[in-house]
């Protein structure tokens, strides 16, 4: 027996009251009444009696991680966005309204969502979701009910390489945001402008979470990282819900590499602040999407400081002229600055507005067409997307004069542009317990 | 006496409610029928759950273990090789009835708050298995099954419909059974059925796996109407908390009011989804209000209460 | 090298385990109930005493005082408004009370989890480190901060430990523990017993939850994986037993980092659960379990 439950014998001849026919019969009535209300108030509630279909306003659906820093940006930056493109009057007359959903970080609600979306809401396009593996989940529902979908800010590869596979069923999604490969390609050159022409390095162990963004990351940096001149001596793979990295980085130092190149996104901030309290001594550098956030410097205590990450964005970086006009309005409607999902959340609403215009329609097959002949000056570069027949199609076309990426580098609680040279804000430097090979 | 119940109040009442319900698609719109087809799979999960608990009087804390297995088997079988669903669904049963077997195996064996934690632990352990498995499974955020059954929102209602209406009949039709009369009893208690001759572990392992074959047919095809499977949505435990409560809601010990409760349940879910961050804080709150003030349940304080002995 | 590493890392963890699967198995122990809020008061310990350091601006020792206050309060709240209430309710019958306790404690730890997550983002955050800094031991270079871990939670395993063997009032609460109905006998309120047990477990979680901030940070996420260790271990150990807590806990934390560093950080909470399978089919009990 429990403790704490003292034996009461009438306890256990415990019995509620029984009730007679001529009770329960009304009781049944009545639950019954109440539910068939209940049903009629939802069906009146929730369903949506049919608009007029011209100068009907633009419906654009929002599917983000609302209560993930990276996530929140989305809706609000779209918002930003909207009201700009309805305060100077709108699209051909339409206005724009946002529906925004919460996913809760999963594919399956994110999948929910959608639907509501398409067939509750009659969203005319829907910007979703910075995780691949819940875009990866809504591909395929944007064909099923041919509904726009593009992303701020996933990586796989897998997304434009699915449309390519069944183009007529998956045209209605746009990859854009960097592809892993892209991501990988970028850190390999602005390495080899920092790390080995500059620092001397000449090895590099690759520390990287396992998600559905890494593998075609992982494979890219294996293949790009010795043709810049690093040997890559050991490639670490780890769970995203890893909470002790001791093991993981006695294991690094164990291997003497001159730099670690990491791909971390969803583990959080942990790793950058036990990298920090256990003082290992070798730099980091490559993605890490949990940095470019304003309010990681504060979340890791100030360990941040010395971390190198790549970026499509930056605080005070003018990649364009869109670039820090939008910064300034979120930072003072929002308080804080956006995440890097963010910045192409609001590029994204510009680019759907402006292929309504091309098209003249909301139709989706038009819509689609209009979407493959952006040519956009964005906040992080110019955006086009690859054509039908590239083994990438809809995903964004790189390089100069398109987009090149950044390389920031946390100092003293502010975020420093390093790279591209042309852009370079100030001069790497490091904490005193990190030794850097090569240079003194 | 199966006759007898067939004919009884509760049974019209839920053929009645069965045929308007049948009838919504021709006036409600797809967002509702959506939200419904969602509904009445929980409901089975629900259903699934007050015949072990109610009945056989096994609290079992992971029903999402079941409901898991059928969900991730059927879909990582999908997404591999593309069977015809019908297989994939069968493959998620026979891994649920398995799960729902060696679950009852250790469980069975032990009282109290002994058993509660076993299923916990299976819940986590699967969580763990699927996180772990990322490149299987799609780990914490998700699989994409390529199948799914149908895209007409009509469709896929009518379908949650009538499995949720063959379910219950079935489940419910086990309850009134002779069977189910000796799960009762072994359940309130246990020596005094044993003592009258019935094996009682033999009928318990038979409710686990009845509850199993429930749990694992309805999250597969639950998870063919999604198109996706996550652990937020069939393993975590939050989902078994809300089959849970949905039955304690309607009703223990009553199969019918499971459905009363699942449905309300995610109808709250989705009203309050603009709120965004505060819905799953006001459900819990809600759920938890109903476990503390109103432990009998809707059904329960309509039918009175069955009296302990 | 690596022996030693492997040492001082897994007695960190284990200590840390440590404390929080104590704090559960003294309230199972004494009142019955297994509080599966217990992981959501860890995290809003810490959540509270990183908001208190980094959005307050208060130091590192008077935010974790405030961490530790939020968990005593939350602790209280949980006796008060669910565990009182439950067991002392009459619409529910006697053996069903543990179910509904179960349940109830869940959805209380649910509620938490998403208030932190509603107010300070589900993102991981670092509870400011009282210690700083490394030292070598052995020629390891370990953080400062870990040693401060392990020898904060064995100065609060060792003064409960006096407290229950020593002291008047811990002599009650060991009594609670084995036969209620006899401490009423011996005219001590029962109430007064839970009520301390509570706020003792309320101080113990708190430290446990911002020890573990400061250490390897939390998250709204942690939740439930942290009550899921907390009674994995208390299982192993056999609940109802601190000391099987407390060895349990060491040997889970060494398997997780023996796993962690001789196989892969990936599989590390692997061989954990499957010792946890074993014992469930073969010993139900646990290593010194008593019911």
């Amino acid at each position: 027996m429990p403790p704490g439950q003292v034996m009461r014998r009438e306890d256990k001849a415990f019995r509620e009251d029984r009730l007679t026919p001529q009770q329960t019969a009304p009781r049944i009535a009545a639950l019954l009444s109440a539910l068939g209300a209940g049903v009629a108030a939802c069906a009146l509630a929730f369903g949506s009696p049919a608009l007029a279909e011209d100068k009907a306003p633009l419906k654009i659906g929002v599917i983000a991680e609302a209560q993930a820093v990276v996530g929140s940006s989305i809706p609000q930056a779209a918002q930003i966005a909207a009201d700009e493109i309805n305060a100077a009057g709108g699209v051909d007359g339409r206005k724009i309204e946002l529906v925004t959903y919460d996913n809760h970080s999963s594919s399956a609600e994110s999948v929910r969502a959608f639907q509501r979306a398409v067939n509750e809401d009659h969203v005319n396009a829907v910007i979703g979701s910075y995780l691949s593996e819940a875009v990866l989940a809504l591909e395929p529902w944007s064909g099923r009910l041919k509904t726009l979908l593009i992303t701020p800010g996933a990586g796989s590869d897998l997304i434009s390489e699915n449309i390519a596979k069944d183009y007529d069923h998956l045209k209605y999604t746009f990859h854009a945001y960097l592809t892993s490969t892209a991501i990988a390609s970028f850190v390999c050159d602005s390495a080899k402008d920092m790390l080995v022409d500059q620092l001397k390095m000449k090895t590099a162990v690759v520390m990287i979470e396992d998600a559905a963004w890494t593998t075609p990351y992982n494979t890219k940096l294996l293949e790009c990282l010795p043709k810049i001149g690093l040997q890559v001596l050991d490639d670490i793979r780890f769970s995203p819900d890893t909470t002790d990295f001791t093991p993981i980085f006695n294991k690094i130092e164990g291997k003497k590499p001159d730099v670690i190149i990491t791909g971390i996104s969803h583990v959080g901030p942990q790793p950058t602040v036990q990298w920090k309290s256990q003082e290992v001594p070798i730099p980091m550098f490559g993605t890490a999407n949990q940095a470019t956030n304003s309010t990681f410097w504060k979340d890791t205590n100030g360990a941040a400081e010395g971390v190198i990450y790549l970026a499509a964005s930056g605080p005070g970086v003018a990649v364009t002229p869109k670039t820090l006009p939008f910064v300034d309005a979120f930072t003072k409607k929002y308080g804080n600055t956006p995440s890097y999902a963010g910045y192409t959340a609001y590029d994204e609403v510009y680019m759907i507005a402006e292929a309504v215009k091309r098209a003249g329609s909301l139709d989706s097959d038009k819509l689609v067409d209009a979407m493959e002949k952006t040519d956009y000056v964005s906040t992080i570069g110019r955006i086009q997307f690859l054509p039908k027949g590239d083994p990438h199609v809809h995903a964004l076309k790189t390089g100069k004069g398109f987009i090149t990426g950044l390389a920031l580098q946390w100092q003293d609680g502010k975020q420093v542009n390093m790279w591209p040279p042309d852009l370079a804000a100030g001069k790497l430097a490091f904490p005193s317990f990190v030794k850097i090979a090569g240079a003194k | 006496m199966v006759v007898r119940a067939l004919f009884s109040p509760p049974v019209l009442i839920s053929l009645v409610v069965l045929l308007l319900a049948a009838t919504l698609p021709l006036y409600v719109s797809g967002y509702v029928l959506g939200l419904l087809t969602i509904a009445y799979y929980f409901g089975v999960f629900s259903m699934a759950w007050d015949l072990l608990f109610g009945f056989a009087n096994e609290v079992n804390f992971g029903p999402s273990f079941l409901i898991g297995l059928g969900a991730y088997t059927a879909g990582i079988l999908d997404s591999l090789y593309q069977p015809p669903i019908a297989l994939c669904i069968a493959a998620g049963v026979l891994a649920s009835m398995i799960g729902g077997l060696v679950l009852a195996l250790p469980a069975l064996r032990v009282r109290g708050p002994y058993f509660g934690l076993t299923t916990l632990v299976a819940v986590l352990m699967l969580q763990n298995f699927v996180v772990v498995a990322a490149g299987l499974t799609g780990g914490e955020i998700g699989l994409t099954i390529p199948d799914v059954i149908s895209i007409n929102d009509k469709v896929n209602y009518w379908i949650a419909l009538g499995f949720m209406g063959v379910s219950g009949a079935i489940l419910y039709g086990l309850t009134r059974s002779p069977v189910g009369l000796i799960l009762q009893a072994s359940g309130q208690d246990p020596v005094q059925a044993g003592a009258l001759g019935f094996n009682v572990t033999k009928h318990k392992l038979a409710a686990f796996l009845v509850s199993a074959f429930f749990s694992g047919l309805a999250g597969a095809l639950m998870a063919f109407y999604l198109g996706a499977a996550s652990v937020g949505t069939f393993i975590d435990v939050t989902v078994g908390v809300q089959v849970i409560i949905g039955a304690v809601l309607g009703g223990r010990r009553t199969i019918l009011g499971a459905v009363l409760g699942a449905v309300f349940l995610v109808a709250l879910g989705e009203s309050l989804r603009p709120l965004g961050d505060l819905a799953t804080f006001i459900v819990s709150a809600v759920a938890l209000v109903v476990v503390l003030f109103f432990p009998a349940g809707l059904l329960g304080m309509v039918k009175g209460v069955r009296e302990a002995t | 090298m690596q022996f030693w590493q492997i040492l001082i890392d897994g007695f960190a963890i284990s200590s840390l385990y440590a404390l929080g699967a104590t704090g559960f198995t003294l309230i199972f122990g004494v009142t019955g109930v297994l509080n599966l809020s217990h992981g959501a008061i860890m995290v809003a310990a810490a959540v509270a005493a990183w908001a208190a350091s980094g959005e307050w601006g208060a130091g590192s020792y008077v935010a974790a005082l405030f961490g530790v206050l939020v968990a005593l309060v939350l602790a209280l709240a949980t006796y008060y408004l669910i565990v009182r209430r439950l067991q002392l309710s009459r619409a529910v019958r006697e053996e069903e009370k543990e179910i509904f306790i179960l349940t109830a404690t869940l959805l209380w730890g649910i509620m938490i989890q998403e208030a932190i997550a509603y107010l300070f983002t589900n993102n991981a955050k670092t509870v400011l480190p009282i210690v700083d800094g490394v030292v070598r031991i052995l020629g390891v270079r370990t953080p400062a901060n870990e040693i401060f871990t392990a020898v904060v939670c064995w100065a609060t395993i060792g003064i409960l430990w006096l407290f229950v063997n020593k002291t008047l009032a811990g002599k009650a609460v060991l009594a609670a523990s084995m036969n209620p109905r006899g401490v009423t006998l011996v005219g001590i309120e029962l109430k007064t017993v839970y009520v301390g047990v509570w706020a003792i477990y309320g101080v113990l979680a708190g430290v446990a939850g911002i020890l573990l901030g400061m250490f390897l940070g939390v998250s709204s996420y942690s939740a439930g994986p942290l009550t899921a260790s907390a009674f994995s271990i208390v299982v192993l150990g056999g609940l109802g037993s601190v000391s099987g807590s407390l060895i349990a806990a060491y040997v889970v934390g060494y398997l997780e980092t023996l796993t962690a560093y001789l196989v892969s950080p990936a599989y590390r909470s692997i061989p954990a659960l499957l010792l946890l399978v074993a014992v469930m089919y073969v010993r139900p009990r646990g290593l010194l379990g008593r019911r």
